[in-house]
């Protein structure tokens, strides 16, 4: 099977530090892949760069078997890759209801169309409906709980119906029930064919939910595998631990 | 009902004002207006970039002096018979304006927030450097004319004022068009979260560009009224960083991406401007006064007069509906501890 998004040899600096160093992985379509690692292994600088907000020093990255090492984060979203922020960015002067519109990946003919089209609304009253979002459709995002605007973000990214989907930390300072839902929703959209890759702290989470487990430090893949198998491995174990 | 109602503002607003040159105003009066128009017009095109897409421009007015040096150097050297030709000219020179700011924004607009008004008040003085030494094109300090309008001394300002007034409904139209489409949804993503709105495949860069290119294509067609209005135009006052600072202040004060927010701005900063000028002009006292009519709104609404009194209103109506339900629930309550 040829993989959906292939990472290789991807290098990235900032100044002389290297956060990236000849990084490799791929995922698998069809799959929920984790990308854990220590704090400052270069998870969420492996995210901004596959999804093109930064542009990687050296190395390849090809996603759905087309080259996308330059491509731009908004192309990248129109082919069907687009992820979520540690910190839940949403829009906050729109309402919940244009949060979702704006993301549904509109093209030239419907820029001078109407803002919120019927077919805008049916689709995301229904994706609302689904993360219980409804009641709160027509308020501003602004006006919303930390966990709510978490579950905007990701409702919002859906509206595209990506092919591949990246959320980074997508538990962060949601209360156990909000991580509930986000993981119910994970699995129905996985079970419907769509593929994630999640970076995670969450060790519970990601070993509910996750199969293969990337595992990175100081900016390199140091194992791959099942997440059983990367619990008692010693090089994870010693990047974690310092053993 | 609701529905009609913005389309009836702008019924009775646009009569209203249609019709004030019938009702035989004094010249200064309509002088007054005439400014007050042309500002109310540039403040709602500077309100495009500056207000949706959150890309504060400074040098806007060096688009208006652009207009401004169009329409003289084209009647320089072509005859003015029925005194209408320069207003048939205008939509060529705001098609022009906006040809020569597209390259200029795509540029200017890789920066973002403070700095990328930095780049553009380096505009505003690159071009009135220009102004002054482009001597052969421009009259350089000496100025340059434009044959006087053939229009009789009772009635002078009233084709300027209506032209004014039509610019206004054309711009105004935009605007509204914008925040109903797409554009504007776009324009809103971009000002809340540039990075995000690119995550999100939302086209950036155009609705960007189309929003900086129609305003500064409606700016240069005000610069080109008022040249002709005024007949002579220097470059100190063609290129003028005060109509800059006037239209920036304008559209904050009756508040940002909304669209009467920046013709209110208009109607209240230059008339207050004008009136403590006259009131107190001998003493140079009406700079201080007019700010402090600035100071007192921004302080009271920070926002801008309109978004600041639709927020009120917004909390206003749901602290009313939630002290409904609380009281029903209440009587509710009581009725159910009734029953035996």
């Amino acid at each position: 099977m040829t993989a959906l998004l292939e990472v290789a040899q991807v290098c990235r600096s900032f100044g002389s530090v290297w956060a990236l160093r000849e990084a490799s992985f791929v995922v698998e379509p069809h799959t929920v892949t984790a990308l854990i690692g220590p704090n400052g292994s270069g998870k969420t600088t492996l995210f901004n760069t596959v999804t093109g907000y930064l542009r990687p020093d050296a190395g390849r990255i090809r996603f759905d078997g087309h080259d996308v090492t330059r491509a731009r984060p908004a192309a990248l979203y129109r082919r069907g890759l687009s992820r979520t922020f540690q910190q839940a960015r949403v829009f906050n002067q729109l309402t919940v209801l244009e949060n979702l519109v704006v993301a549904g990946g509109f093209g030239w003919a419907q820029l001078f169309g109407r803002r919120v089209t019927r077919g805008d609304r049916d689709r995301a009253d229904q994706l609302l409906a689904e993360f219980r979002l409804g009641d709160v459709a027509d308020l501003y995002a602004a006006e919303l709980s930390y966990g709510q605007r978490k579950l905007v973000e990701f409702a919002a990214v859906l509206m595209s119906t990506p092919r591949l989907v990246l959320l980074d930390e997508p538990t962060a300072g949601v209360n156990p029930v909000m991580i509930e839902t986000m993981e119910r929703h994970i699995r129905e959209r996985h079970a419907a064919g769509m593929t994630f890759l999640i970076v995670e702290h969450d060790m519970n989470f990601v070993m509910r939910l996750c199969d293969p487990v990337v595992v990175l430090d100081q900016g390199r893949e140091i194992f791959t595998g099942p997440p059983l198998a990367v619990r008692n491995n010693p090089a994870v174990l010693d990047a974690y631990l310092g053993a | 009902m609701r529905r009609f109602a913005g389309p009836a503002r702008a019924v009775v607003f646009f009569t209203v004002l249609a019709a004030l040159p019938e009702l035989g105003l004094a010249h200064w009066v309509l002088n007054m207006l005439v400014f007050t128009l042309m500002f109310a017009v540039m403040s709602s095109a500077w309100n495009l970039p500056g207000g949706f897409a959150g890309y504060p421009s400074l040098g806007h007015v060096a688009f208006f002096g652009l207009g401004a040096y169009a329409e003289v150097l084209w009647f320089e050297h072509n005859p003015i018979q029925t005194g209408y030709e320069p207003f048939a000219l205008l939509p060529l020179i705001g098609i022009g304006v906006a040809v020569v700011g597209l390259p200029v924004a795509a540029l200017a607009m890789r920066t973002r927030a403070d700095v990328f008004a930095i780049v553009t008040i380096t505009l505003l003085f690159i071009t009135q450097t220009l102004a002054f030494n482009l001597r052969d094109l421009t009259g350089g300090a000496q100025g340059a004319s434009i044959p006087p309008a053939p229009f009789p001394a009772a009635g002078y300002e009233q084709p300027f004022y209506l032209v004014l007034l039509a610019l206004l409904a054309f711009v105004m139209a935009l605007t509204w068009a914008c925040m109903r489409s797409k554009v504007g949804l776009s324009l809103a993503a971009v000002r809340a979260d540039e990075d995000k709105a690119a995550g999100v495949g939302v086209h950036a860069q155009v609705v960007k560009l189309l929003a900086f290119g129609v305003s500064v294509g409606v700016t240069g067609m005000v610069g080109a009224v008022w040249a002709y209005y005024e007949g002579f135009i220097y470059p100190q006052f063609a290129v003028d960083p005060l109509i800059t600072v006037a239209i920036v202040l304008m559209t904050f004060l009756g508040g940002r991406a909304t669209l009467w927010g920046p013709v209110l701005g208009a109607f209240l900063l230059e008339l207050a401007q004008q009136y403590l000028a006259y009131s107190l002009g001998g003493s140079q006292f009406y700079l201080i006064a007019y700010a402090l009519v600035f100071l007192v709104v921004i302080l009271l609404l920070p926002r801008g007069i309109l978004p600041s009194t639709q927020d009120w209103l917004r909390k206003r109506r749901r602290r009313r509906a939630i002290d409904s339900a609380s009281g029903e629930l209440a009587f509710s309550g009581l009725a159910k501890g009734d029953q035996p």
